[in-house]
């Protein structure tokens, strides 16, 4: 091995042994670093990515054109184009709004924020928000829509967050179950497929016998959390060895997130 | 040299396309990854301390990505991805002479499996943490469907790459041992 290699071995060797000394404090601050850098790309890339699937579904439109009538096609295509302009407003207007009457009837202190980037690894369940410590949100706060619990922060940097959904492992959110004095702990399951992950409820009495539909709510215990924020609905139930656990579906659908709301407190 | 930061811009770009990529719901919501094929292609194309600095950089970038700090507790340690990046690219870089003859297709089978073994190396520390040791059907296919797709991608993004490096005047000597 030559001189050069052994150098730059040595230098890999002394950064990688910086990298491995890191503690949570350290690791928080290089994450929320490099997400800082990022920011720009993860939000630029977040619009860039609204226009071509814009685009691509209005390219769908123009493939169904291909059967009618040759003279019509350039009408019908700039009509479906306008249309489908149109349709990208009011979906929008519409999303707006129920976001608007929620922010405006809810209990909590809110700031709303968009989805710009979700996870890429395979075993976390995390999405990236278009607001940070600038906008106050901070490291545990809790993040809802209208419909219920999406999860909370885990990392922020100055204008963008980390949100760790509640379907996730990691998330744990302390649960009771409407109609019952039954309490217990929601978390997500390691591996997930398909559109729609299912929550597990555990820690709960033997005797519990949930029934599907029930609802579940934050407890407010741990103190993350406010009570009374709708984590989802029973699926199913089953007694185990030592505890009883249930499956629940999700109030959010966490898959086709969009818009979601930062809890910063009380009103 | 140009070649050198056309990868590392190219790694950026990867990396951060992959926050939008979405995951295959045909192949058990499995992710894509485009970046480790780019690594693994540094890998075989660069002397060993660009090799090394490509892998240092990739790695910063996935452990940043991965990383997670949940109640003041870290899941799996930064660094952790260096040194996967690090041991992987080393041992694809002592496949160079093949390569250099024109023998593709080891370093794209290869390039798969070594995809998948990061994705299974963060599972096993991710599992080590947690606890219970679970290997389920959707699981073998999250940790090697990310691998099959690398191994589909890696002779498009090769070639790719190669008309890069020849567009940059970059020469791949199987001898090559110094830093341009």
């Amino acid at each position: 091995m030559s001189r050069t290699n052994i150098i730059a071995l040595l230098i890999f060797g002394a950064i990688l042994g910086y990298f491995l000394s890191f503690g949570p404090d350290m690791t928080q601050k290089f994450k929320s670093g490099v997400y800082q850098l990022l920011a720009p790309f993860l939000t630029s890339g977040s619009g860039l990515k609204k226009q071509i699937t814009s685009v691509s579904t209005g390219l769908k439109s123009l493939d169904q054109l291909e059967h009618e009538n040759s003279a019509l096609q350039i009408e019908n295509r700039e009509l479906r184009a306008t249309n489908q302009g149109l349709r990208d407003v009011e979906h929008e207007v519409n999303r707006l709004r129920n976001a608007l009457n929620y922010r405006q009837r809810s209990v909590f202190k809110l700031i709303a924020a968009e989805i710009v980037a979700r996870d890429s690894s395979t075993w976390w369940r995390t999405v990236t928000i278009n607001r940070g410590k600038r906008d106050g949100t901070e490291i545990d706060m809790p993040v809802v829509t209208a419909e219920g619990l999406v999860g909370k922060i885990t990392t922020v940097s100055s204008n963008i967050s980390l949100v760790l959904l509640a379907s996730d492992e990691n998330c744990r959110v302390a649960a009771s179950v409407e109609g019952s004095r039954e309490q217990g702990i929601v978390s997500g399951e390691r591996v997930t497929t398909g559109l729609s992950p299912l929550l597990d409820l555990n820690f709960l009495t033997k005797q519990a016998d949930l029934k599907p539909g029930q609802r579940v709510y934050t407890s407010g215990v741990g103190g993350v959390f406010p009570s009374g924020l709708l984590i989802g609905g029973v699926k199913s139930f089953r007694v185990r060895e030592l505890d009883g656990q249930a499956q629940l579906t999700p109030a959010v659908d966490l898959s086709h997130l969009e818009d979601v709301f930062v809890v910063t407190g009380r009103r | 040299m140009i070649f050198f930061f056309l990868l590392l811009v190219l790694v950026l770009t990867a990396q951060i396309s992959e926050l939008f990529i979405p995951a295959l719901p045909w192949l058990y919501d499995a992710h894509v990854y485009i970046v480790p094929v780019i690594v693994f292609y540094g890998a075989m194309a660069l002397p060993f301390p660009l090799m090394l600095a490509l892998a240092l950089y990739a790695g910063i970038l996935l452990d940043a990505l991965t990383v997670q700090v949940i109640g003041g507790k870290v899941e799996i340690s930064a660094g952790s991805s260096i040194l996967l990046y690090g041991v992987l690219a080393g041992i694809m870089h002592g496949l160079r002479p093949l390569f250099a003859r024109g023998r593709w297709e080891a370093h794209c089978i290869l390039s798969g499996i070594f995809t998948s073994l990061i994705v299974l190396a963060q599972y096993l520390m991710i599992t080590f943490r947690r606890g219970s040791f679970v290997l389920t059907r959707e699981i073998w296919w999250q940790i090697g469907g990310p691998g099959l797709i690398a191994m589909a991608v890696a002779p498009i993004l090769f070639w790719l790459l190669q008309w890069i490096g020849r567009m940059t005047a970059y020469s791949y000597g199987p001898e090559r041992g110094n830093i341009e």
